[in-house]
């Protein structure tokens, strides 16, 4: 039998818990190919819904991590394009076939193990997600809502006390009001759907209920912390949902079931979910034609509609206290209340409504298309409680699939378990703030599943010690001993927390906890992280006697550190500080406006909204005909003017209000300074014009990237390059070194760029972003390539000089770390080259968002995530008509709005810029240039390659590497007979780029003669500005210009982004390889020297196959 | 169980016409709907009827029972406190006996020209304990009835034991606490309108509205009690039973109710027939002048 299969199967705990890693990295590939057959044969005939999953990741990690590289693997093979399309539209069953056909064919390659690895994987996750589902629809009390499917069917009823109007003409108003919750010891990801439903017995929580308020510098502004977030239900003289999110500030009104079920049409989404997962408009009435009025008149009467409005109370995104989940579960209970789906309409609810609403707020994030942990939702529940999984019994929708239940159980803690001495110095101890960042957690979440079901060896043990850690603190708790909870939850954090998830801190937090122990001391108790990962919602334990002055210190320490690191880490909001307090009601329910009451009330106005609402909904009543509105509408409006003069929370609306509706004065500021930055950049407006023009006309865009159809571009042979996969000559090694040794090298990184894929837009300097903790320190990109720098001076003798290529994006920013000395410090001479060629960004034309959607690879998601998609992919295609197609992009921060006009620049400007004059004028024996992207972390100047460009006598030698499915974008082709890289957007098909089998990394060895001498230029010609502008134009126009589109993010609220897609312009190197005068070579290097990191998400795989330990090794760090 | 007094209720104000409308009968035979239903009361071997009513209907009640007349006892609902207390008016007439139950504004067809009623009794006096009438109704209809929870009793056919009463409950509490084995997903055991039940109800509707605060749709203090609260409480009580039937309940209250309850009775009825000819008549007319021209 297999040994896998038999680790997977066995019913003792220890042979089970046994991890993949132990046996696959001594097995021979010849033994893994056979587990793998085993594995995929219990994949597919056993049922055990968990067995099956955890022989997916087997098989999805020993094609990622252990068959490539082993002797039998070829490094070169070819991907079919069939099963990279199969796999792309989630067909991973038809996927798994395909590549396995092949590799029976073609036999074992480390490209087909790449398709065959993200096969198995998404496969797994979908196995996970669909049991979530099934599970979610089937408790009993959600059934109903996949049955019904007309209007006419609906079976619920507003309750009466709703119906009935006030005498003042206003309908009575139900608020809910939920805390949020605290993730009290870190649970170490346990409460993931998968890892309760398989693992029970470790899924365990400490969670506690808080309210909250922003601590405020000025006394009068002070607050009492008070539930975040609020939902208010009312039923409106009009057949219409009329949603308002005050926090978000959008409202709509809607007449259609389309637009319910249309998430990502506007910012209305979640209360679109909890309207549905209410069963207010219940799921299976997807796609109902009839008019969204026949079923309110069901549910409220004839040309009547309901009026749902959520609101948060200053809580920003990202603050890792399950506001959105919380927020959706106080909107699903306002709704089961109104509709008689709770016992109460006001006050708490029972422990079974409370499970009901926690189930229906999973079923709500999934129509959402986001998930959280079954943690969440506890802000429903009151106080501190004990969150654990249970094993499914009898009865249970569960029982026989899986392990443990969905649902987890709760156990409140009574005073006799936690007194209230202790509830009380917890709240005197603990300073709760935001840090500002705001990252998504989804990736860590996949990444914990994957991990725990693989069971690897150092993970799995940190697991074990933070359930351990949780009993110690449970332990502190009921003793009172709130010191010992610090050191536990700091101790976790450290340890246990990082050792699953390394990404789960980051060099921010670590400085606050520096500088919180250097300013407090044996009074500062330790750090506690919140959930999710760092750098958001985090908490610090202090001495109660300093908790005052800790706040204050916090706020300083946190803004100090937020400005000296915001150019290199994605911030999303200033950092607070939280007064916070715990909630002993848990999620609870008043009515504003009873029969008969009409004037104000000690809680605020009878049956009037906040006043926030009325800012937000005013400005459109207001422009409106009066005859047009409701009656309901006018007797606000007379009520709302009648009570804001002595109610100074809707007094402060009106100033607002006018303000908000002719808001002119910010944009033109920030049109000024965006005119400002242009002019400083030289920004050539002509030329942009003629861009715009072109690109209306149809002239340029998407589709004009690629080459004629006409093209012949085919795979090049094994002998048109030099393959160092597994080394080169030895003499080649000589002559490097020897050219190395004589100072004729030096090291390009190319740092202008933004990364728009690192931060997803955000704006950040990619090339100093502390991504990774490498000998024992978060390391930026720079950092890494000039202790490789360093490294390979000291190896030969000769400190090596090294250029860092900037833009108007990265050269302050840049230039004030590299000034800092922020872990740099270089032997050799380190120069900034400058680049200042700016393109303005554009709103993209309708033609080439619907190309991109149509024509571009793009992974279909999970179906209800592929449906919110595809609203926000229509939602795009209006904005950019509404914005006007091909128009200047103004609307962010100036520096969002510009953009580097690609890599193809960075290397005339270190012409242009005087630069290399310099560098040549002090190293008159300086020949070779090695430029290399930064996110390529492996790249060093390696002697054997040096050589091999030395001995090639060409211009230019590029390092490729052996594609895998992940690859995609371009790569080394025969184009009309002639070799040379060719981008991804300029070839006629998709599939094309699955014949070939070289990928480009964008690491280029150029000599600086021949270079010049292509350019028409020599050496001498550098001091004439003039000549060398003239001969860079020319170059310049014989290179082609993409266009492409851009995600950036726009900021605005607390927290929240949007991310929109802009168009640029860009000239890209590659393209040099296609002048014959380049005679550019080609070398195909190991993958670990070649990859470059695009996305955070990369990370994890890069740490674990090796990749980080072979940088680390070429590094030598000044520290 | 003895079983020898009746009570129907037909004192809601806004629907005291109801029982004095005229309808043939499945027998042919034009009848006031109240005379239907104590003719249906008699035909279970129940003699004893008291009518609950709004106070100034008795004679009119009376005239249109024709010889029945001298069975019934009118007793006024004084207050308009919804339809438990309507039950409860009944509590002297009803004494300790064990007593069938209709309402005023529901007729009642077995597709087999029994009596519906009588099927109830039958079954209270052989279980010697309370029996409710239900029906397999789809979840769709709940906010129309009162729904009961329960294991089906075994050996019996369509017998359940009753063990949790809900009034009007929303599908999402129906899904949780009133499943019943047998029924297709969905469907849940509402009240069909017909019920014997033992004093005991009367004891725990006293006790219910001396203690309820549920208003009603005017405001009233306990006016929003149901019936379905009592019976709730009965189940905890003593032995309550639900009998499943087949037959249709047809409220006359809603739109085209009594149409349609004239329809069905003669459906069932000896004028079938005739019913199902002028049925196919009115249809027939309709699509020839649709596909004329207008004159």
């Amino acid at each position: 039998m297999s040994t896998l299969v038999g680790i997977i199967t066995a019913a003792d705990e220890d042979t089970r818990n046994r991890s993949l890693e132990q046996f696959a990295r001594s097995a021979s590939a010849e033994t893994l190919l056979r587990e793998c057959e085993a594995l995929d044969r219990l994949r597919r005939e056993n049922e055990n819904l968990y067995e099956q999953v955890r022989a997916l990741f087997f098989l999805h990690s020993i094609h990622r991590y252990h068959l490539p590289g082993k002797p039998g693997i070829a490094g070169r093979g070819v991907i079919p394009f069939r099963g990279y399309e199969e796999l792309r539209n989630r067909r991973f069953e038809e996927a798994i076939e395909t590549f396995l056909r092949h590799q029976a064919q073609a036999g074992p390659s480390d490209a087909l193990s790449s398709g065959l690895s993200a096969a198995y994987r998404q496969l797994g996750f979908q196995t996970l997600a669909d049991q979530v589902r099934r599970s979610v629809r089937s408790i009993a009390g959600n059934q109903w809502m996949f049955r019904i499917g007309h209007p006419s069917d609906h079976p619920l009823r507003v309750h009466r006390r709703l119906l009935r109007p006030l005498e003042n003409g206003l309908f009575p108003i139900l608020r809910e009001t939920t805390p949020v919750r605290m993730d009290l010891t870190h649970c170490g990801w346990s409460d993931i759907f998968f890892l309760g439903m398989d693992f029970p017995e470790g899924a365990r929580v400490l969670n506690v209920s808080i309210d909250l308020s922003v601590e405020s510098a000025d006394p009068t502004q002070a607050q009492a912390p008070r539930p975040p977030v609020e939902g208010y239900l009312r039923v409106i003289d009009r057949p219409v949902l009329r949603l308002a999110s005050v926090d978000l500030q959008a409202s709509a009104e809607i007449t259609t079931f389309a637009e319910v079920f249309d998430f990502a049409r506007d910012h209305l989404g979640l209360l679109k979910a909890a309207l549905i997962a209410a069963g207010i408009v219940p799921p299976g009435m997807e796609g109902a034609h009839q008019p969204l009025s026949d079923l309110l008149s069901q549910l409220v009467g004839s040309g009547q509609g309901i009026e749902l409005v959520s609101k948060v109370n200053d809580i920003p995104k990202g603050s890792r206290l399950a506001v959105s989940t919380s927020l959706l579960a106080c909107l699903i209970t306002v709704c089961m209340r109104a509709t008689g789906q709770a016992g109460s309409l006001t006050g708490g609810l029972s422990e079974v409504e409370r499970r009901l609403v926690a189930a229906r707020a999973i079923l709500g994030e999934w129509l959402g298309g986001s998930g959280g942990g079954w943690q969440d939702s506890g802000g429903v529940w009151p106080g501190i409680k004990l969150i654990e999984g249970r094993l499914s019994a009898e009865g249970d929708p569960e029982f026989g699939v899986s392990r443990g239940r969905l649902l987890p159980g709760h156990h409140l803690f009574g005073e006799d378990e936690i007194s209230e001495e202790t509830r009380q110095a917890l709240q005197a101890s603990l300073v709760l703030v935001h840090g500002g960042m705001a990252q998504d957690v989804g990736p860590i979440l996949e990444m914990v599943t994957e991990k725990y079901l693989l069971r690897s060896e150092e993970e799995w043990m940190g697991r074990q010690q933070a359930i351990g850690a949780l009993d110690e603190i449970l332990g502190y708790l009921k003793a009172g001993n709130i010191k010992a909870i610090g050191e536990a939850t700091e101790r976790n954090f450290k340890g246990p927390i990082q050792t699953i998830i390394p990404w789960a801190g980051n060099l921010y937090t670590d400085r606050l906890i520096q500088q919180a122990r250097a300013a407090f001391g044996e009074h500062f108790w330790g750090f506690w992280m919140l959930g999710g990962m760092s750098g958001g919602g985090m908490g610090f334990l202090f001495d109660p006697r300093h908790k005052s002055s800790a706040k204050v210190r916090l706020q300083e320490i946190m803004d100090k550190t937020k400005a000296r690191m915001e150019q290199s880490v994605p911030f999303a909001m200033q950092p607070v500080v939280y007064d916070f307090a715990i909630d002993e009601r848990g999620s609870w329910a008043e009515l504003h406006g009873r029969a008969g009451e009409t004037e104000r009330r000690a809680d605020g106005p009878a049956a009037l909204m906040p006043g926030d609402y009325y800012r937000l909904t005013f400005p459109d009543i207001l422009r409106r005909d009066p005859w047009l509105l409701s009656s309901a509408q006018r007797a606000e409006l007379e009520i709302f003017s009648a009570l804001s003069a002595g109610d100074p929370a809707l007094g402060d609306v009106l100033p607002s209000l006018f303000q908000r509706m002719l808001p002119q004065k910010q944009e033109e500021e920030s049109q000024d300074s965006l005119s400002a930055m242009l002019a400083a950049n030289a920004f050539d407006r002509e030329q942009h014009e003629q861009i715009r023009g072109d690109l209306r006309s149809g002239r340029i865009g998407l589709a004009q990237n690629r080459l004629p159809t006409r093209s012949l571009i085919e795979e090049v042979a094994p002998e048109e390059l030099v393959d160092a996969t597994a080394g080169l000559p030895e003499r080649f090694d000589e002559i490097g070194r020897a050219a190395l040794k004589a100072g004729e090298v030096a090291v390009v990184t190319l740092a202008g760029g933004a990364g728009s894929r690192w931060s997803q837009g955000a704006g950040v300097v990619k090339a100093l972003n502390p991504f990774a903790r490498l000998a024992g320190r978060h390391r930026n990109f720079i950092e890494i390539h000039l202790a490789k720098s360093r490294r390979s001076g000291r190896l030969c003798g000769t400190p090596l000089p090294h250029v860092i290529t900037t833009s108007y994006l990265t050269h302050r920013a840049i230039a004030d770390a590299l000034g800092d000395g922020d872990g740099c410090g270089p032997d050799g001479p380190l120069l900034l080259s400058p680049g200042n060629s700016v393109g303005l960004r554009m709103v993209p034309m309708v033609r080439d968002l619907r190309f991109d959607w149509e024509e571009s690879s793009r992974q279909v998601l999970d179906i209800q995530a592929e449906k919110v998609r595809e609203s926000q992919h229509n939602a795009l295609i209006n904005w950019a008509r509404s914005q006007g197609e091909g128009s200047d992009y103004v609307d962010n921060l100036p520096d969002q709005c510009i953009h580097p006009v690609g890599h193809w620049y960075e290397l005339p400007h270190l012409l242009r810029n005087g630069v290399l004059r310099g560098l040549l004028e002090e190293r008159p024996q300086l020949q070779y240039l090695m430029m290399h992207n930064i996110d390529t972390v492996g790249a060093n100047v390696d002697p054997g390659l040096l050589g091999l460009h030395i001995s090639a006598q060409g211009a230019m030698t590029a390092e490729v590497i052996h594609r895998r499915l992940e690859d995609r974008g371009g790569g080394l082709a025969r184009v009309d007979g002639s070799v040379r890289l060719v981008e991804g957007m300029a070839l006629p098909r998709e599939e094309i780029e699955f014949r070939l089998t070289y990928y480009n990394t964008n690491t280029f060895w150029i000599h600086i003669d021949r270079l010049l001498a292509a350019l028409g230029l020599e050496r001498a010609a550098l001091e004439d500005e003039e000549t060398v502008a003239e001969a860079l134009a020319r170059m310049a126009a014989r290179m082609p210009t993409y266009v492409t589109l851009k995600e950036v993010k726009k900021r605005w609220g607390r927290g929240q982004e949007d991310i929109f897609p802009v168009t640029q312009f860009e000239k890209l190197w590659g393209d040099m390889t296609a002048l014959p005068e380049m005679d550019c070579g080609y070398v195909v290097v190991p993958r670990m020297r070649g990859q470059q990191l695009k996305e955070m998400a990369q990370l994890d795989g890069w740490l674990r196959d090796g990749s980080a330990a072979y940088v680390e090794d070429l590094c030598d760090w000044p520290d | 169980m003895e079983i020898t007094k009746a009570v129907i209720t037909a004192a809601r104000r806004t629907q005291r016409s109801l029982p004095l409308q005229t309808i043939i009968d499945s027998d042919g035979v034009e009848k006031s709907v109240l005379r239907i239903l104590v003719e249906e009361v008699i035909d279970a071997g129940v003699d004893e009827i008291c009518v609950i009513v709004y106070p100034g209907d008795e004679t009119a009640y009376a005239a249109t029972v024709g010889e029945h007349a001298g069975r019934l006892q009118f007793v006024q609902q004084e207050e308009q406190l919804g339809y438990a207390h309507a039950v409860y008016c009944a509590r002297e007439f009803v004494g300790r006996d064990s007593f069938l139950h209709l309402v005023g504004d529901h007729l009642y067809v077995r597709p087999d020209g029994g009596r519906c009623a009588a099927r109830v009794v039958e079954a209270a006096r052989s279980h010697n304990s309370s029996v409710s009438a239900v029906q397999a109704t789809r979840e769709t209809l709940l906010p129309y009835f009162g729904a009961v929870g329960g294991h089906r009793l075994p050996g019996q056919t369509g017998l359940y034991q009753v063990e949790t009463v809900v009034e009007k409950p929303t599908p999402t509490e129906a899904e949780q606490r009133l499943a019943a084995s047998g029924l297709r997903a969905g469907h849940y055991l509402c009240f069909f309108g017909i019920h014997v039940l033992t004093a005991t109800v009367m004891d725990l509707l006293g006790g219910l509205l001396s203690s309820t605060a549920a208003a009603g749709a005017d405001g009233s203090p306990g006016a929003g009690l149901s019936l379905s609260a009592a019976l709730n409480l009965l189940a905890q009580r003593e032995q309550y039973l639900a009998l499943e039937q087949r037959g249709m309940r047809l409220d006359i209250g809603v739109k085209y109710g009594l149409l349609t309850a004239q329809i069905a009775l003669a459906l069932n009825g000896q004028d079938r027939d005739e019913m199902l000819t002028r049925l196919l008549e009115l249809l027939m007319t309709r699509s020839m002048q649709e596909g004329e021209e207008p004159i």
